[in-house]
């Protein structure tokens, strides 16, 4: 066992050799190349962080524009809803107002239909009065329907003279008015008649062709009148009574 | 049957013997050197490492977190320092096996080299840390009485150093070497799987014997709370 002081001063010198080869090419480029994945390890890392971060923030954008279309979309709904009540309503509205139209519309056209009904059948049932009496007078006391209501006229004159007086006044006009034109002998006859009850008072001759059959004499607010109106009252009462009394025998043989 | 391989001579250059001892270790360095550079040659960051790459890893970062353990300022020149000595080390312990190899660390010189190595680092990486001054002041600490042990110690410390390396690699070449001549198969073979388990052995103590002197003549002799806490 000897140490060769040569060999161990080349070995010195061999390790220091050797410290700075392994330096250069093993431990430098290793470290170096640890250092340098690590680095970029943590910047990896810290860009996931930052890339969750901004993810997190990009969801909770997302979540709050998501609740604000949901609270959009309550509300449209029940915009809507509202609006289509509203429309329902409206339209429902103006239908009944329309049916009430219509209905009044209907009721007024049935009125003026019975009234037009009851005119006529006014005006035909005098017609038809007119036409009987005048053919009965004719054959049983051969004179005409005009000549017995001038003197029917004339008869109620003589009571009532001193109404028409005075209703007459100083500068009054008698007016007779008929449905169709006087024959001249009737017109004749009434003129006498009048003048015996008012003498020298003027008078004068009209036709109505809304008048119902008759004669009406004016003398200022006063007047003496004969029209078959009083008579298709009559007859229209007692149609109805008829008819009245037709329905209760049809609602007692119902009955029976 | 010969002890150490110093007094081989390989060659003679420019009048200076070169022995076997020299030449081996030449060998060990080019082998180290040449194996870094082919695995390191080609390092770069966005590369993933390869097997070869990821075992130098391993390695240079085991004997870094070791030296870690040890000491409280781990430095890159004492990872540059310990490491090279266990790599060179364990490397020649290793080549034991291969026939005809003497390995350099059989030999005397070159443990005495190593261990005058270290001798000389602890002082230059004292004198770094703590300052001329400082450095010296642990000598005479914790009193003056102290000087010649602490003196004594230093030196016994490389010389311990040396002795223990080379007595235990060189008994394991010799030992393998006369069973080799007794029994030619089955003990030499035991033999030298010892031989790897104690070379490898006596590189981690010698690395990390050096690692310990160098740090306790850095360590900072009146350490702060947080340091304590750590150690």
């Amino acid at each position: 066992m000897s140490i060769d002081w040569i060999t161990v001063a080349a070995q010195v010198v061999n390790f220091l050799v050797l410290v700075w080869l392994l330096k250069r090419f093993l431990y430098r480029p290793i470290l170096d190349g640890i250092d340098a994945r690590e680095a970029e390890i943590a910047d990896r890392m810290a860009e996931a962080v930052e890339a969750g971060e901004k993810a997190r923030a990009t969801e909770g954008q997302y979540r709050d524009q998501l609740a604000s279309l949901h609270a959009n979309e309550a509300t449209m709904a029940d915009r809507a809803l509202r609006k289509a009540r509203d429309e329902r309503d409206v339209l429902l509205a103006n239908a009944h107002a329309r049916l009430e139209q219509e209905r009044q519309d209907w009721n007024a056209h049935l009125a003026e239909e019975g009234r037009k009904y009851t005119a006529e059948l006014h005006q035909a049932g005098a017609g038809a009065l007119m036409s009987l009496t005048r053919k009965a007078l004719d054959d049983l006391a051969d004179e005409t329907l005009e000549e017995r209501i001038v003197a029917h006229v004339a008869t109620r004159l003589r009571p009532m003279s001193v109404d028409l007086r005075k209703a007459a006044g100083a500068d009054a006009e008698a007016i007779a008015t008929t449905h169709n034109r006087l024959p001249k002998a009737a017109r004749d006859r009434l003129k006498a008649d009048l003048q015996e009850v008012i003498p020298d008072v003027p008078m004068r001759f009209e036709t109505d062709a809304t008048q119902a059959p008759g004669l009406i004499l004016r003398m200022g607010g006063a007047q003496v009148a004969w029209t078959v109106d009083a008579y298709i009252d009559e007859l229209d009462a007692l149609l109805e009574e008829q008819l009245a009394a037709g329905g209760g025998v049809r609602g007692q043989g119902d009955g029976h | 049957m010969e002890l150490t391989s110093d007094s081989t001579i390989v060659f003679e250059a420019w009048g200076i013997p070169v022995n076997s001892t020299i030449v081996n270790t030449w060998i060990i360095m080019v082998l180290l050197t040449g194996a870094s550079m082919l695995i390191t040659r080609k390092l770069r960051p966005d590369v993933p490492p390869n097997r070869w790459r990821t075992m130098l890893e391993v390695i240079v970062q085991g004997i870094q977190s070791q030296i870690q353990e040890i000491t409280i300022r781990p430095a890159r020149h004492l990872l540059y320092f310990a490491g090279t000595l266990f790599l060179f080390i364990a490397t020649s312990n290793l080549l034991l096996v291969v026939p005809g190899f003497h390995p350099p660390t059989a030999s005397l010189s070159t443990t005495a080299a190593l261990a005058l190595a270290v001798l000389v680092a602890v002082p230059l990486f004292g004198i770094t840390s703590r300052g001329f001054g400082g450095y010296l002041k642990t000598y005479i600490e914790p009193s003056v009485i102290m000087l010649p042990f602490n003196i004594i110690s230093e030196f016994t410390r490389g010389i311990s150093l040396a002795i223990r390396l080379y007595g235990n690699i060189m008994s394991g070449a010799v030992i393998a070497a006369i069973l080799l001549g007794v029994a030619p198969f089955f003990f030499p073979v035991v033999m030298d799987m010892l031989g790897l388990l104690t070379g490898l052995v006596q590189a981690y103590i010698f690395a990390i014997l050096a690692t310990v002197y160098i740090s306790s003549a850095t360590a900072d002799p009146h350490p702060t709370k947080s340091e304590k806490e750590t150690t």
